[in-house]
C-alpha cells in the first residue's frame, strides 16, 4: 500500500434491524479501510451482509426499520456517514460517493428516458446548464461505450438490454466524478460475455478518474480478476481481509479457504472429483452462537472457538495487511483431536 | 373437497390468520352475529317460543318516541306517554263490548283478567288518580324546566306540587294499570327500550336485532350463490379454454361494462315480476334481489379464480393427472378447483360486505327489502326523525351494520395477508 | 397510437352489443306495460303503449313464430315454425340504430317517456346530464387530489402516528354505509349547519340551474360525495405508493442524492400514474352510483335521480335508453383509460 491515508475508512460499523420476530443485527462490529484509486472486494454468501454494509455506508436502508449503532463510524473526508444529517448525506450521495445495483432491469426508472436520469445527478451536484449537462450526459454515455449515444440519451430503459442498462447506471454512477463507487453485485444479473465486458469497463474507468470502488460480489472469480484486496464476511462478520494475492494463495481462515475451494477451475488434479462444497449452513442472525459464528461448520472447530469469538486480528508475520478472525489460523499448524478428526472425514458439518 | 380443506387447516395461512389477533376477535364477533341472526330466524320456525317474528318487530313498545343509548326522555314526553296510555285503558274500560288487548312490548293487559269486576274498579281508580295527577302537572307551561308558580307578591305558591315526584306517581299509576313483570321480563322490556324507539313507538333494538338476520340472509345467498357460479365458470373457462373461456370472458366483460348500482336497479327492477311482489314470505319476496346481486357479483370470484386456474394448469401435478389420462372434468374439480379454495374465501368474505351494502342502498332507495326492517330501511326511515334531531334509529342501524362490516373487513384483510401475498391493499 | 385506439374501439362492439341485448332483455323478463299500467288498464291503452316502443314486434330478428299471438309481419323466411323478420323492424336492431344515430326522439317523430307524456326521451336525458356533472366532476377532482396526497404522505411517512391514525380513520369510515354520510350530512351540512351560521349556506334539498346556485345547492353533496370517496382511494393510493417506496429506481434517485421531495413527487408519483389513472377511471362509475343516492336524497334532478324514479314508476323508454346510454359512456370510459395508460406508461407506447 503506498497511499497511506485511507479515502474512506469504516470503524465498528454494526446495524440492526427491527422485524416481527424482535431487533436483529444484520452486521456486527464491520471495519475495514478503502485506500484512493484501489478496488476492495467484498465477499461471502448470499446474507452475510455485504449489502447491508454498502447500503448502511451510503445510508440508504429503510430509516423507520433500521438503527445504525450510535458507535460506528464511517469516516469519509472528515465527515462521520453514520451521524450525518439528510443535507450532508444527500451532498455527499451521488456527488462523492455513488452506487450501482445488482438489477439493471429494475434500477432505472422506466417512465424517465435515461438522458433525464442522467441530467438528474448533474443538476444535482453541478451547476451545468441544461445543454451542458445534456453533452455530458452523451459523453457519459459514450464513456461507458453505448453506441449512438446522441440517439440512445432520449430512449426509456425498456428499450434497452440488460447489460446496456448496467453501462447506463455505471455513467449516471461516475458522471460527477465520485471518489468512491460502491457497486453491489453489479453483474449478478447478466450473462457472462457481458459481465466480462462491464468488468473491464469498470476497471478501465477507474484507471481514467482514480475512483476507488467497493465491489460487492459472491464471485470469487469476479474477485481475482479486478480487485487490490479483499473482505470477506461470514453472518453479519468480516473475518479476513488482505491483499487479493495473499487471500488467494495464504488464506488464513478455514472459511476463506473453503470459499477458494469451492471454486471450479480447469485443470484442476483431482479431475472428476466432486467439487468441495461447505457443509451445513449459515447461523441464523437470530440464534448466533457465543462462540466463533462458523464453528459449527468449521472442520477446524476446537472448544474455544465454541467459547469465545476470535477478534479481527493481524495474521502473523504479516502486519496490518492482513486481519483475520480465528483462533487457529491455517498457517498454524491443525490442532487435530479426536472429535475434529472425526467431523472431518465423516461429515465435515455435522454438530458433535 | 373435504380433503383439499384439510389441506388448507395445515397450510402456513391458516397458521398466520389465527396469529392475527385482531382478525381472530373479528371472527367471533361474524360468529356472534350469526348466531343471533340464527336465533332470530327461528321466528319464522317456531313462532312465539323462539326468535322474533314480523308481526313483533312491527308492535309499538310505546306511546310516544324514546331516546335511546341511555339517554332520559324530557318530562313532557313522559307525561304525554302516561296520558294516551290511561287513554286508552279508559277507552277501553269504557267499551263494555269486553276489554281489548293493550300490550306495549311485554306490558299488557289481558282481556281476560280485566273482565273481571274487581279488576275493572282496579282499573278505573288508577285512571281516576292518573287523570288527576295530570291535570295537576298540566297547569304547568313547561314541563322541562318547571317554574314553581308563584303568588302575587312574587313568593313561591306553598300550594305548588314538586313537578319529578307527581310525575313518578303519574307513571307508577299507570304502571300498576299492566300486569306486573317479573325480573327477568323487565329487564327484557328496559332491553326492549334500550335503544330508543322510532316515531311510531317500534323498538329500535327489536328491530336492528331482526335486520341482522336480513343481512346474513342476504349476504350468505348472494355471496354462497355468486362465489361457487364464480368459481366454476371461471375454473371452467381457464381449464378448458377456447369458446368456453371466449363465451365466459365476453359475459363478465359484458356484464361489468355497467356501474353495479344502475346494473343492479335494473335487475330488481326486472325480476321483481308480479310473483314476488305478491308473495307474503318475506323470503321469497327478497329473491329479485339476490338474482340481482348474484347476476352482478359472480364476476368478481370469476376474474379471479379464472387467472388462478391459468395458473395452476401449468403446474406438474395437473400436467401428471393429465398425462396418467384423469378425465378433464374429474381434473377440474378434483385437483383445480381445491386449490382455489383460499380464494373462494377471500372472495366470500368481500362479497358478503359488498351484498350488505348494496342491500342497504338498494332498500334506502325503495328497491331492496319491502317487507318488514332491514338496516337500509332504518336509515331510509329515520331521514324524517333526523331532522327533528332524532338520531336513535340511524344510530342504532349505523353501529349494528358498522361493527359486522368492520368484522368483516378485518377479516378479509388478514384473510388476503395471510393466504395471498401478493395482494396490495 | 390511432391503431391501438381504433383496435380497443373494434373490441368493445360485441361487448357493447351484448350489453344491449342482455338489458333489453332483462327488461323485458315482466310485461312493461302491465307493470307501468296495472290490472285496470283498458286493452286499447295497453295497446297504444306496446306500440309507442315497438313491443309488439319481435325482439330478435330469429323468433318462434306463434300462431296464436302473431307477430303482425310476414316473415321473409318460414323453415317449419322458424322464422327470419326483417332486421330492422324487430325491437333489437331498430333500437341499436336509435343509439347509432343518438336519436331519442325529435320534435317530428316522437320517442315519448311513459310518464310524461310530453317529454322525449333524449330531452330529459339531456335535461338530466348538467346537473349530475355539477356533482360528479367537482367530486372526481376534490377526491382524486385529496386522496392522492393524503396517500402519498401516508407513505412517506409510513407507521408514524400521523399515518396509522389516518388509516384506521379510513377502515372505520370505510365501514359505515354510504346512506349514512349522505342522511347525517344532509342534515349536519344544511339545518344544523345553518341554525349555527344563521343564514342559509346550503339547501337540504333541491335544485336550480345556473352557476351562481352551484354552492347553495351542489357544494354539500359534493363534500358529503369528497369525504366518503376519499377512505377508498387514499387507502389504495397508500398502498400503492408504499410499494413505490420499495422499487430500486427510488433507491437508485436516493442513491444519486436526490431530495426527498423529488423523490416523492417526481419519480414516484409518475410511476404511480399508471394505477392512480385505473383508479380514478375505476371510480368514475362509483361516482355515478353514489350520486344516485345523492341526487335521490337531495332532490337534484339529474341522472341518478332519472333513473330512480323511472324505475320506481316503471317508466320503460327511459330506463331502456338510460341504461343503454350508460353502457356506452362507460365502455368509452374504459377505452379511455386504455389510452391514458398508453401516454403515461412509455412500455405499453404501441407503435
Amino acid at each position: 500500500m503506498t497511499t497511506p491515508s485511507p479515502i474512506l475508512s469504516v470503524r465498528h460499523l454494526t446495524t440492526r434491524f427491527r422485524t416481527d420476530r424482535g431487533i436483529v443485527t444484520a452486521i456486527d462490529d464491520v471495519s475495514f479501510d478503502l485506500y484512493p484509486g484501489e478496488t476492495l472486494g467484498i465477499v461471502g454468501e448470499s446474507g452475510c451482509g455485504k449489502t447491508v454494509t454498502s447500503k448502511s455506508i451510503m445510508r440508504l436502508l429503510p430509516e423507520r426499520t433500521t438503527i445504525i449503532d450510535p458507535s460506528s463510524q464511517i469516516m469519509f473526508e472528515g465527515t462521520n456517514l453514520a451521524t450525518a444529517d439528510d443535507r450532508t448525506m444527500r451532498r455527499i450521495r451521488g456527488d462523492r460517493i455513488a452506487m450501482i445495483f445488482q438489477e439493471p432491469m429494475t434500477s432505472l426508472n422506466p417512465v424517465f428516458t435515461i438522458g433525464w436520469q442522467l441530467d438528474e445527478a448533474l443538476k444535482y451536484h453541478t451547476d451545468l446548464g441544461r445543454a451542458a449537462r445534456r453533452s455530458r450526459a452523451i459523453e457519459m454515455l459514450k464513456l461507458v461505450e453505448i453506441p449512438n449515444a446522441e440517439r440512445r440519451v432520449d430512449e426509456y430503459p425498456h428499450q434497452l438490454s440488460g447489460g446496456m442498462r448496467q453501462r447506463v447506471m455505471i455513467g449516471m454512477a461516475l458522471c460527477c466524478e465520485p471518489d468512491v463507487l460502491i457497486a453491489d453485485e453489479p453483474t449478478t444479473a447478466l450473462d457472462v460475455t457481458i459481465q466480462a465486458q462491464i468488468l473491464a469497463l469498470m476497471e478501465n474507468l477507474r484507471k481514467r478518474l482514480n475512483t476507488a470502488i467497493i465491489l460487492i460480489t459472491h464471485n470469487l472469480g469476479v474477485v481475482a480478476q479486478v480487485c487490490d484486496r479483499v473482505a470477506v464476511m461470514y453472518a453479519g462478520r468480516v473475518i479476513e481481509v488482505g491483499g487479493v494475492r495473499r487471500i488467494f494463495h495464504d488464506p488464513q481462515h478455514p472459511y476463506t479457504r473453503a470459499l477458494l475451494d469451492s471454486i471450479p477451475k480447469a485443470g484442476r488434479k483431482e479431475h472428476g472429483k466432486r467439487l468441495p462444497t461447505i457443509e451445513g449452513i449459515v447461523p441464523s442472525l437470530f440464534d448466533l452462537p457465543k462462540g466463533c459464528r462458523f464453528a459449527d461448520r468449521c472442520a477446524r472447530c476446537q472448544p474455544l472457538c465454541r467459547d469465545t469469538e476470535p477478534e479481527l486480528l493481524p495474521a502473523e508475520g504479516v502486519g496490518e495487511s492482513h486481519l483475520k478472525r480465528c483462533h487457529f489460523p491455517l498457517s498454524q499448524a491443525a490442532p487435530v483431536t479426536s472429535a475434529s478428526h472425526a467431523a472431518m472425514t465423516s461429515s465435515p458439518g455435522a454438530r458433535p | 373437497m373435504i380433503a383439499a380443506f384439510k389441506r388448507l387447516k395445515a397450510s402456513r395461512g391458516v397458521g398466520k390468520f389465527c396469529r392475527n389477533r385482531l382478525a381472530v376477535a373479528a371472527l367471533g364477533i361474524i360468529v356472534l352475529y350469526a348466531l343471533v341472526g340464527g336465533w332470530v330466524a327461528l321466528g319464522d320456525l317456531l313462532p312465539g317460543r323462539a326468535g322474533i317474528t314480523y308481526a313483533q318487530v312491527e308492535q309499538p313498545v310505546w306511546p310516544t318516541p324514546i331516546n335511546g343509548f341511555g339517554i332520559p326522555a324530557t318530562n313532557e314526553r313522559r307525561v304525554e306517554a302516561a296520558r294516551i296510555i290511561t287513554r286508552e285503558v279508559k277507552r277501553a274500560v269504557n267499551n263494555g263490548e269486553g276489554f281489548t288487548d293493550i300490550r306495549y312490548g311485554l306490558l299488557h293487559i289481558l282481556p281476560g283478567t280485566a273482565d273481571s269486576d274487581s279488576e275493572l274498579d282496579r282499573l278505573s281508580t288508577l285512571i281516576e288518580e292518573s287523570e288527576d295527577l295530570y291535570d295537576q302537572l298540566s297547569e304547568f307551561d313547561d314541563l322541562n324546566s318547571p317554574e314553581p308558580p308563584t303568588l302575587d307578591d312574587g313568593a313561591p305558591d306553598p300550594d305548588s306540587i314538586d313537578v319529578p315526584s307527581t310525575i313518578a306517581r303519574l307513571e307508577g299509576a299507570v304502571r300498576q294499570m299492566f300486569a306486573p313483570l317479573s325480573g327477568w321480563q323487565s329487564l327484557k322490556q328496559s332491553l326492549l327500550h334500550s335503544l330508543g324507539t322510532d316515531r311510531q313507538g317500534r323498538s329500535n333494538f327489536l328491530r336492528v336485532i331482526f335486520s341482522i338476520k336480513v343481512a346474513l340472509q342476504v349476504g350468505i345467498v348472494v355471496a354462497i350463490i355468486s362465489v361457487l357460479v364464480g368459481t366454476f365458470l371461471g375454473a371452467a373457462a381457464a381449464y378448458f379454454g377456447g369458446w368456453v373461456d371466449h363465451a365466459v370472458v365476453w359475459l363478465y366483460s359484458t356484464l361489468s361494462s355497467m356501474p353495479e348500482l344502475i346494473l343492479l336497479a335494473v335487475l330488481v327492477y326486472a325480476f321483481s315480476g308480479s310473483v314476488f311482489d305478491k308473495v307474503s314470505n318475506p323470503w321469497l319476496a327478497l329473491v329479485p334481489v339476490y338474482a340481482a346481486m348474484c347476476m352482478e357479483f359472480w364476476i368478481g370470484p370469476c376474474r379471479v379464480i379464472r387467472g388462478e386456474t391459468l395458473k395452476l394448469k401449468e403446474l406438474e401435478y395437473v400436467q401428471a393427472a393429465t398425462a396418467i389420462g384423469f378425465g378433464r372434468f374429474y381434473i377440474l374439480l378434483k385437483h383445480v378447483i381445491p386449490n382455489t379454495v383460499h380464494l373462494m374465501f377471500i372472495n366470500f368474505s368481500l362479497l358478503f360486505i359488498a351484498a350488505i351494502k348494496f342491500e342497504v342502498v338498494l332498500s334506502f332507495l325503495g328497491l331492496g327489502v319491502k317487507v318488514g326492517p332491514s338496516w337500509g330501511r332504518m336509515i331510509q326511515e329515520s331521514t324524517q326523525e333526523v331532522i327533528n334531531g332524532i338520531f336513535w334509529q340511524i344510530g342504532a342501524a349505523t353501529v349494528f351494520m358498522f361493527v359486522l362490516v368492520l368484522a368483516f373487513n378485518i377479516v378479509s384483510d388478514a384473510l388476503q395477508d395471510a393466504f395471498d401475498p401478493k395482494h396490495v391493499g | 397510437m390511432w391503431s391501438y385506439v381504433a383496435r380497443r374501439l373494434l373490441y368493445s362492439i360485441p361487448v357493447y352489443l351484448g350489453i344491449i341485448l342482455i338489458m333489453m332483455g332483462a327488461l323485458r323478463l315482466r310485461d312493461p306495460v302491465s307493470a307501468y299500467l296495472g290490472k285496470n288498464a283498458t286493452a286499447e291503452t295497453a295497446l297504444l303503449k306496446k306500440a309507442s316502443m315497438g313491443l309488439d314486434r319481435p325482439f330478435l330478428p330469429i323468433g318462434i313464430e306463434d300462431p296464436a299471438e302473431p307477430f303482425g309481419i310476414e316473415p321473409i323466411v318460414e323453415v317449419g315454425r322458424v322464422g327470419f323478420y326483417p332486421p330492422l323492424r324487430t325491437q333489437y336492431v331498430e333500437f341499436l340504430w336509435r343509439i347509432l344515430r343518438f336519436d331519442f326522439g325529435t320534435a317530428e317523430r316522437p320517442y315519448r317517456s311513459w310518464q310524461f307524456e310530453s317529454d322525449n326521451v333524449g330531452a330529459k336525458l339531456a335535461d338530466a346530464v348538467w346537473p349530475t356533472l355539477k356533482i360528479t366532476i367537482p367530486a372526481l377532482v376534490l377526491t382524486a387530489t385529496i386522496a392522492i396526497l393524503v396517500g402519498l404522505l401516508s407513505a412517506a411517512y409510513r407507521g408514524s402516528v400521523l399515518d396509522k391514525t389516518l388509516m384506521v380513520l379510513v377502515v372505520l369510515g370505510m365501514s359505515i354505509s354510504v346512506v349514512v354520510f349522505i342522511v347525517l350530512g344532509q342534515v349536519f351540512g344544511s339545518s344544523w349547519l345553518n341554525g349555527k351560521l344563521g343564514f342559509e349556506l346550503f339547501a337540504s334539498n333541491g335544485y336550480e340551474p345556473g352557476i351562481q346556485n352551484w354552492v347553495k345547492y351542489c357544494a354539500l353533496p359534493v363534500i358529503i360525495g369528497v369525504v366518503v370517496g376519499m377512505g377508498y382511494d387514499a387507502r389504495f393510493y397508500r398502498a400503492v405508493m408504499v410499494e413505490e417506496t420499495s422499487r430500486d429506481y427510488i433507491t437508485t434517485a436516493v442513491a444519486k442524492g436526490a431530495p426527498r421531495h423529488k423523490i416523492i413527487f417526481v419519480h414516484m408519483l409518475k410511476n404511480a400514474m399508471i394505477p392512480v389513472i385505473t383508479r380514478i377511471m375505476i371510480t368514475i362509475p362509483f361516482l355515478i352510483t353514489g350520486s344516485i343516492v345523492m341526487e335521490y336524497q337531495f332532490r337534484i334532478p339529474g341522472m341518478g335521480k332519472l333513473l330512480i324514479d323511472a324505475i320506481v314508476n316503471k317508466d320503460f323508454p327511459i330506463i331502456q335508453t338510460f341504461t343503454a346510454v350508460l353502457a356506452g359512456l362507460f365502455i368509452l370510459t374504459n377505452i379511455l383509460t386504455d389510452v391514458l395508460y398508453a401516454l403515461v406508461d412509455p412500455r405499453v407506447r404501441l407503435a
